[in-house]
Order: C-alpha cells, then structure tokens, then sequence
C-alpha cells in the first residue's frame, strides 16, 4: 500500500516566485490497484510519480510505502519513463539483465528470466539488438521488459505511452493490461490521455493544474479482463470517458492563471 | 560522391598521398632551392634515418614520452570531467581554472617548466600532459553533463548507489564523447611532444628535424616532417579502429530502425 499524505512540491524559478507544482495531496492506493493519474501538463502528476519513486524529495508531507516513509529509489519501485532511457551501450537483452544481476541473480538464471520476459513483452528474437536499432514502441516493451526483471511491487509508469503513434500505443496498452492481468501488481500510471486512464484503471485521480490538486477520484467500475472492442461500445465506458473530460474542462478555466 | 567500398574509395587516402608529393616534386623543382628538396630526394632519406639505430632510438624515446603523457592525461582528465559533469560544485571550482590554462599555448610553458624540472623527461611529459588534458575534460564534462537524468534514476531504482551510477552509468554513457576527446588529445600529444623536443632539445623525433635544419640537412628535415606525419595518420587510424569497437552501439546498424509496433 502506497499512502501520500499532504505533499506539497515547490520549485525554485528564476523569477522571484516559487512555483506551487503540488498542493496538498492525498491519496492512498491500495494493493494490486491499476490507478491513473490524470491531467493537464503542468499539473505535476509526474512530480507525484517521482515522489513516489524516491527521485524527488517532496517540500511538505510524506509519501509511505508499507508504512515506511519514502526517502530514496528502491528496486520495490519499478519506473518505466516516457522517454525509455534506456542504457545506450547494452543490448536489449542486456538491458533487462540489468536489474536481476544488480540484485545478485546468478548470470544464466538472470538471462533465462529475461528471454522469458522478452517473449511475454512480444520480442523474442531481438534479444540481441542495441536500442538504437528498435522503433519507439519496442524501445518501451524493452523498458517495461527491463523493470519487471527486478520484480518490483509497485509499476511507476511516467506517461509511457505519450511519445508513440496512436496504433503502437493502443497494442502497447492492450499488452499492459495483459501482462497485468497475470500478476496485478500495483500500478501508477500517469497520463494525459482520458481514454487511456478509463481503459486501464481501477480508479482515475483526477488534478488540476497550477497549482496542481486532486479535482476528484473517479472509481472505473468495470469489468475485467476488458477488450477494446467491447469496452468502447460500453455505454458505461463512454459514460466515464464523457464525465472525465467535463471535470477536466471544468479544471483548465483557470489554467491561464500563473 | 565515390561510392564507399569500391575500390577508388579505398584507394582514395593513397590517391591524395601522393598528389600532393606530386605537387611538392612540381613545385621544387621549378623553385631550385637549396632549402627545399624534391619529395624524391625527402623520401629518399627516410630508410636511411630509419636504418640508423640512434634515430631510432630518438624516435621510440619520443613515442615514449608521448605514451606516458597520453595515458596519465587521459587518467586524469576523463575522472575530472566526468564529475564535473554531475556536480555543479566541482565544476565551478575548475572551470575558471581550465578557462586560464586553455589559451595558453602549452609549449610556451615549456620554457618555466625547464627551470624547475629540468630539460629531462618530466619537463616533455608534463608539457605532453596539459595539451592532452584539455579536450579531454572538456569533451568528458560535455559528454557527463548529457547524460540523460532518467537513465540515472532508471539505476537508482535497481539499487546501484552513486559511486556505481558514476562508473556503470555515466562512464559508458558519455564514452562517444569522451572518445571524440581522446582523439584531439592523441594529435595533441604528437604537437605537444615535437614542439617540447623542439624547445628542449635533447633527444627525439623534434630534435632530429631541428638539429638537421640547423646544419642545413634539409632532406632530413624534410623527411622528418613525413614520418611525424606517418606517426600522427598511423596513431590517429589506429585510435579511430578502437573506437569504432569500443563504441559500436552508438552507430545505427540500420538506416531505418526496425518496427513492427
């Protein structure tokens, strides 16, 4: 269980202000939940992310994770990053070798768990690519490959499908959702996108922006496992997708504001 | 554009090689002075300084002194730049530093050196080092300083500490860069070693030229200016060779990378 409690984040500007990137939040997500975070860009929900990982010391208020507070990254604490980075200089097998041999996983079992990882993530046969050589979508079925390697708990995933086409992104969520489905791990997923939220999630944390609030949490009652197909003709789906956007539009009047 | 791996593009290095020695034989001839000799007569003299166990010596004692110089420069300068690169507070403490010592031109050291080393090896080595030490920080800073933040916390979060960070993450990250470094470094090794025999003349590849130009031997210093020539394209093609593998991810194997999804 993850509990955020009053967490606010404020950033130094070049100007005289300090910019409030986060007011007050709290949350609490429970085990094996697939929540969204959602929002316009500028309103921190990557911030919460990465005070979440460890990566960002919040101002105010503590995040916990198991009772314990947050104070660094942990191999519990798996991100997956819209930007993949992944290491340049190692194969895509390599890559997600990474993680278990860091853990003291014995060479040849660290390998066979990978190859079994990239067959599940759909790329077998590439084990020995450099990343350099894959499209923007294998690039992040690797980096997703590479954080299960080391088993975490949690999944942080920073709007990892925000920098790919709409036709690799929509395979890559159908994958996700797969994959979940077999070991339900907790998952924070932060995006931008209000289909994407309502088709993964169990619950969508809905924020303003400047400074960035939970506007409201929205539970997504529907069943599981989902299929695109039948959920986008869901008059419940389309319900949630419809309700979210308003909230959303509602939030980003004042979002001229400094 | 010459098609590459066809034989004229192979050849071409050779080609433009002895185009210029052609030009070089055109022009002294037409001049007829004593001080410039005829590329024939400058290559002439090459087995025969290379057949002489004492200029051999001087130029061993030279790739010598470039060698030390190159490697403890490079031992130096990329831990240096590297964590310049990662810490705003190391950075600041050396970049005025380096800002003062770069447009000096290093041999002009050379003479306060001697005063307090000597005309000795150490005088040559610590000359050799400043000139390779300099784009090698650089380059390293640069190359650190570009490593991608989430790549970092991408290892945090599987448990390697900041010292581990430093070696398995940024070293291989920036080494293209690092690499581009050494490779300025190298030639600057070479001008820094004959520039520093030329000065402190004892022994080398620079003291040969120099001494032969002053008794007026010119198809010695003119053949000496073609095997530091040599060393430098040898030097610089072997460096470019290691590179290549040492680097090979960074190279697109593909000219369009693979999809599928």
């Amino acid at each position: 269980m993850i509990e955020i409690d009053s967490v606010s984040q404020v950033f130094q500007t070049s100007g005289r202000d300090n910019f409030l990137a986060l007011s007050d939040i709290s949350l609490t997500i429970g085990d094996g939940a697939f929540v969204s975070i959602l929002g316009p860009s500028g309103c921190g929900k990557s911030t919460l992310l990465y005070i979440v990982g460890g990566f960002v010391n919040p101002t105010q208020g503590v995040a916990k994770m198991k009772g314990r507070a947050i104070t660094g990254p942990g191999p519990d604490r798996g991100p997956v990053f819209q930007e993949f980075a992944l290491f340049p200089w190692k194969s895509v097998l390599g890559n997600v070798m990474y993680g278990p041999r860091q853990q003291g996983v014995k060479p040849a079992e660290a390998e066979a768990q990978s190859r079994a990882l990239l067959e599940m993530v759909g790329l077998k046969g590439f084990e020995n690519f450099y990343p350099k050589e894959l499209s923007g979508g294998m690039k992040q079925r690797v980096a997703l490959a590479r954080t299960l390697a080391y088993h975490p708990a949690v999944l942080l995933m920073d709007e990892p499908f925000g920098a790919l086409d709409a036709h690799t992104r929509t395979r890559l969520q159908n994958d996700l959702l797969n994959i979940w489905e077999r070991d339900r791990k907790t998952v924070l997923f932060v995006t931008h996108s209000v289909d994407e939220a309502v088709f993964l999630s169990d619950k969508v944390v809905v924020m303003t922006r400047s400074p960035g609030r939970i506007k409201e949490i929205v539970d997504i009652d529907l069943p599981r496992p989902r299929r695109r197909s039948e959920l986008l003709l869901d008059p419940r789906y389309q319900k949630y997708v419809v309700d979210i956007e308003r909230m959303i539009d509602d939030t980003s009047e004042n979002e001229l504001r400094p | 554009m010459i098609p590459p791996g066809t034989i004229l593009s192979r050849a071409a290095p050779l080609l433009a090689c002895l185009g210029l020695l052609a030009i070089w034989q055109a022009a002294s001839l037409t001049l007829r002075t004593d001080s410039f000799p005829t590329a024939w007569e400058a290559v002439r003299t090459i087995p025969s300084i290379l057949g002489d166990k004492e200029s051999l010596i001087n130029i061993l004692a030279s790739l010598r002194r470039m060698a030390i110089g190159f490697g403890v420069g490079i031992a130096v300068s990329i831990p240096l730049g590297l964590l310049m690169g990662r810490s705003r507070a190391v950075a600041s403490f050396f970049n005025p530093l380096l800002m003062i010592v770069y447009p000096v031109p290093k041999a002009a050291l050379m003479p306060i050196i001697m005063l307090w080393l000597g005309v000795g090896e150490l005088a040559k080595i610590l000359v050799i080092f400043l000139g390779v030490s300099l784009p090698v920080i650089y380059h390293s800073f640069q190359g650190a300083k570009a490593v991608e933040e989430k790549m970092l916390w991408s290892g945090a979060a599987m448990g390697l500490s900041a010292a581990q960070r430093m070696i398995r993450i940024v070293l291989p990250a920036a080494l293209p860069e690092i690499l581009t470094g050494c490779r300025t470094g190298l030639v600057l090794a070479l001008i820094t070693m004959v520039t520093s025999e030329m000065i402190a003349r004892q022994s080398g590849a620079g003291n040969i030229l120099f001494n032969s130009l002053d008794m007026g031997q010119y198809d010695t210093v003119y053949a000496m200016i073609i095997i530091i020539g040599a060393m430098g394209i040898g030097l610089d093609a072997a460096f470019e060779k290691l590179r290549g593998r040492l680097v090979k991810w960074s190279e697109p194997g593909f000219e369009i990378p693979l999809s599928f999804a």
